[in-house]
């Protein structure tokens, strides 16, 4: 391989600035607190979305604060509800459907919806439906992202930018995170679509759980490194 | 690195066979571990449980096909620095994560 500019040791590299100390050791946190985030706190935290970069500044977005434990838990039912239902017909170690039919059932399913059905949403999915692993994690803040569908281009990426945007800023302020996916569940049935007005043009996309974490969740850790091609001088190497 | 065959395209692992799907690991150090059961409470998959009496009381990582996807955030939350994933997870056919490397932490680059 040619030479590259020099990597230092990990262990010498205490000195990243304060942007990249807190992507680095932004951690998905799961586990909350029951103090409230001060209202002021997440008012700011919306500002950093509304200020991400967005395709054609078009801001394909609408956020949804929800700070009312019970209509969380409700939310939370709800969705524990439906993940027991595709359990039903989806898991073949446990559906009294028996193994054949929805092992086939699953592999069609992951065919049409390869993205939601990848093993670990998959498995997440049943350990909902079993009750082991929360979907909000008892978070006292909830917000809820939901796009434009007449944004410029692709409105998802948008809502990536603000959402991340967002989650940056409260692990800034030592606010911990974690994104929802879960929540798309909320648009089948009438009840929730009504009452969070997802209505055209706007369908949810994403959510995030706020609040303040349980222990030190953040902190730097070790991560697969990818595969990056790379063109200059008209030849190809490769780095990681 | 290669790419994908037609059949790995073509096919669907079975999610909870081993021979198409390796789940991540993490390696607990039992001397360091103090049974404080945070890893536990924050694990996604819920890979990992706590088990043994009083001063016995560790952490452990579930034998039989851990719901493990190497997130690390065990590590992060470990006080001790008992825990470190030691195996990345794997899935067989279709869902075969392609052009990864080994785990490094944070690497700084100067010129």
């Amino acid at each position: 391989m040619e030479s590259g500019p020099e990597q230092t040791e990990p262990e010498k590299c205490a000195d990243w600035n304060p942007v990249e100390r807190v992507i680095l050791e932004r951690r998905s946190v799961r586990s909350y607190k029951d103090k409230q985030v001060p209202e002021a706190t997440v008012r700011r935290i919306l500002e950093a979305g509304r200020f991400a970069p967005s395709a054609g500044n078009c801001q394909p977005w609408k956020f949804i604060v929800i700070r009312d434990r019970e209509m969380i838990d409700e939310m939370e039912r709800h969705v524990v509800r439906l993940c027991k239902l595709v359990r039903f017909f989806l898991d073949w170690r446990t559906s009294p459907l028996g193994r054949t039919i929805p092992l086939m059932l699953t592999r069609i399913s992951a065919r049409v919806m390869p993205n939601l059905l990848h093993p670990i949403p998959f498995g997440a999915l049943c350990l909902v439906a079993d009750g082991k692993l929360k979907v909000f994690h008892g978070a006292p803040t909830l917000i809820l992202l939901l796009k434009d569908k007449r944004g410029v281009s692709h409105p998802d990426v948008d809502i990536g930018c603000a959402g991340q945007n967002m989650v940056l800023a409260a692990h800034s302020m030592g606010l911990g995170t974690c994104w929802v996916g879960f929540v798309m569940l909320l648009k089948v049935g009438p009840k929730w679509k009504k009452q969070l007005g997802m209505k055209f043009p706007y369908a949810i996309s994403e959510g995030i759980t706020l609040g303040y974490p349980a222990g030190k969740p953040d902190g730097i850790i070790s991560r697969e490194t990818q595969e990056v091609d790379w063109f200059e001088g008209g030849t190809k190497r490769t780095v990681y | 690195m290669s790419y994908m065959t037609p059949k790995e395209r073509l096919l669907i692992p079975t999610y909870d066979n081993e021979v198409y799907a390796t789940t991540g690991r993490v390696a607990i150090d039992a001397d360091a571990c103090n049974g404080c059961g945070m890893c536990v409470k924050i694990c996604p998959g819920k890979a990992i449980f706590l088990s043994g009496e009083k001063k016995e009381k560790k952490a452990r990582m579930e034998e039989v096909f851990p719901q493990c996807m190497s997130c690390n955030d065990c590590a992060a939350i470990c006080e001790r620095d008992a825990i470190s994933v030691t195996v990345t997870y794997d899935f067989g056919y279709f869902f075969k994560p392609l052009h990864r490397g080994p785990m490094s932490p944070p690497r700084k680059f100067e010129e």
